[in-house]
């Protein structure tokens, strides 16, 4: 009906702009809440297995921490050191929250629902993770003290190293599914838990979990942001609005994470039951079953994380690169070996033409 | 054996056995040791040593001491001050009896001290306020305590429980000068 005003043949991607715009508000606004009650939800987990409750106060059991929390960063007072490099100093929390957040496009929530489903989605997260690292180490730099200067260097190195033992982990993912877009990584894998990547490749799960544990700076390799030795490390000079930044870029990671991880390992959005729908009038079908899968299993990778940080102490530094390269990444290489071994032998049949070449 | 070790080694068996703990702890949620504090004030301990009261007696409803100054005497942190006078009978009495609160140490050196058991610390313990006016307290304000936190049972009990007060253990010998009231007039 706007056709008269539009100019020619852009009503399309008019209508495709407003699509991608509700989009984003639509997995933007459920996953910043659930990044905000993460945390709640983290000081209550860790609190119980530390024998205390976490919050109790402020709403009925403390339901209303994250809300309160929010607000008392929103209106701390903005110090900025008096040598800082200003620029740097205001872009670096902003590109980490970048890389975070862009993230989100690739990831695949039920089936039909990316944001952007392009070919080389897993290329496109492991480029993104590298330019969040960016941000870490300009935010040590630009504070102009030493201790965020060595908690931004620690980190720069701690996440390099990992990013190679994740890629690599993802490298035998690649192979199984046999496609980079991640929606087809997640039909290769069969609905039935037991034909899930988890199982074949328990290696490479395990490898990509303690990367990613690491990729988001998550105890036990938190000696970046260790509150005994380096106070906040590179997030040290940082006060108000921009540390809610580098806090919501830190836990978004850990959601972006724990998704890919769900999405390569356990199936995605896969389960019993994940053809059940509703079509709703403008929108599509809506897998309704299939995303509580998904959360299902985020959730239980972000219970898995909390657990491990109540649990464990964390590596020294030299202990956390001896961990990285000289038993993940060789551990990432089995594992990429066993998998394309497997892989060739299934896809041609090896076994069979082998035995009648015998026979 | 050397290989088990090695085995437990590669999978981890202690760090799985830590995570099986603090699972255990954490799926429990009546496993806290957190008391809700307001909702559940903690009891005192008998003898606890909160605020200061001064003891009034049941009979005369007139506070019970005789303004000696021992527990002004003994405070280590001088917090007792005793401006002393005569009644109409004519015995000796506090006419002004105040003890800074903020100075108290809590020692209860001046229970200990008192002779006839007239100032006690009470169990009361949550009374903040906002002003250090609030914490002189004068005669009346003392004895308001006692009347508040001590009524009853607690003060009864008080000094049998715990604090002995030290007339209760000497006696007199034969003609030890002890003040009874005014000389009467000899008829």
């Amino acid at each position: 009906m706007f056709e008269a005003i539009l100019p020619p043949g852009s009503a399309d991607i008019i209508i495709d702009i407003i699509w991608i715009l509700g989009k984003i508000v639509l997995i933007l606004a459920p996953v910043m809440l659930c990044v905000a009650y993460a945390t709640y939800g983290e000081r209550k987990v860790i609190g119980h297995m530390q024998v205390r409750m976490g919050p109790m106060r402020v709403g009925p059991h403390g339901l209303l921490q994250p809300i309160a929390d929010g607000i008392k960063l929103f209106f701390k007072e903005d110090i900025i050191p008096a040598e800082a490099d200003k620029p740097v100093f205001y872009i670096a929390p902003v590109i980490a929250l970048l890389a975070a957040m862009s993230s989100l496009a690739v990831l695949p929530f039920f089936n039909g629902f990316v944001l952007a489903d392009i070919n080389i989605a897993l290329l496109y997260i492991l480029a993104l993770s590298s330019i969040g690292s960016y941000g870490i180490v300009l935010a040590g730099w630009a504070s102009n003290s030493k201790y965020s200067f060595l908690g931004g260097l620690r980190s720069s190195a701690q996440v390099i190293s990992y990013e190679v033992a994740m890629g690599l982990s993802l490298v035998g993912v690649m192979i199984q599914a046999e496609s980079l877009n991640l929606t087809d990584i997640v039909v290769s894998q069969g609905s039935m838990p037991w034909e899930w990547n988890i199982f074949p490749q328990i290696i490479g799960a395990f490898v990509f979990f303690m990367a990613a544990l690491a990729e988001t700076n998550r105890t036990p390799f938190d000696l970046p942001e260790a509150e005994t030795e380096l106070v906040a490390g590179y997030m040290t000079e940082y006060s108000g609005f921009r540390y809610s930044l580098f806090f919501i870029a830190e836990y978004l990671a850990m959601f972006m994470m724990a998704i890919l991880g769900a999405t390569c390992f356990m199936g995605g959005w896969s389960g019993p039951g994940d053809s059940i729908h509703i079509t709703l009038p403008l929108l599509g079908d809506f897998y309704f079953v299939s995303l509580g899968w998904l959360m299902l299993k985020v959730f239980f990778f972000i219970f898995i994380y909390y657990w491990i940080r109540a649990t464990l102490p964390r590596f020294r530094y030299d202990q956390l690169m001896d961990f990285g390269w000289k038993l993940m990444i060789p551990l990432a290489l089995l594992n990429i070996v066993i998998i394309a071994t497997a892989k060739v032998f299934t896809k041609y049949h090896l076994i069979e033409t082998l035995i009648k070449a015998i026979s | 054996m050397k290989s088990l070790k090695f085995l437990k080694r590669i999978f981890f068996w202690e760090i799985l056995s830590g995570l099986w703990l603090t699972l255990k702890t954490g799926a429990n949620p009546a496993n806290v040791v957190t008391r809700q504090y307001p909702e559940e004030p903690r009891p005192s301990m008998p003898g606890f040593r909160g605020l200061h009261a001064l003891v009034r007696e049941s009979s005369t409803g007139r506070e019970k001491c005789i303004a000696c100054g021992l527990c002004a005497a003994i405070c280590p942190s001088q917090c007792i001050t005793i401006y002393t006078g005569e009644n109409s009978e004519g015995a000796k009495i506090a006419e002004r009896y105040e003890i800074d609160v903020l100075r108290c140490v809590y020692c209860a050196f001046c229970v200990e001290a008192c002779p006839v058991g007239a100032v006690v610390l009470t169990e009361h313990y949550e009374y903040s306020d906002y002003t250090r006016e609030a914490f002189y307290m004068d005669k009346e304000r003392l004895l308001d305590n006692w009347d508040k936190y001590m009524a009853g049972d607690k003060g009864k009990n008080y000094f049998l429980n715990f604090w002995r007060p030290l007339n209760r253990d000497f006696g007199e010998y034969e003609g030890q000068p002890v003040f009874k009231g005014p000389k009467k007039e000899q008829a």
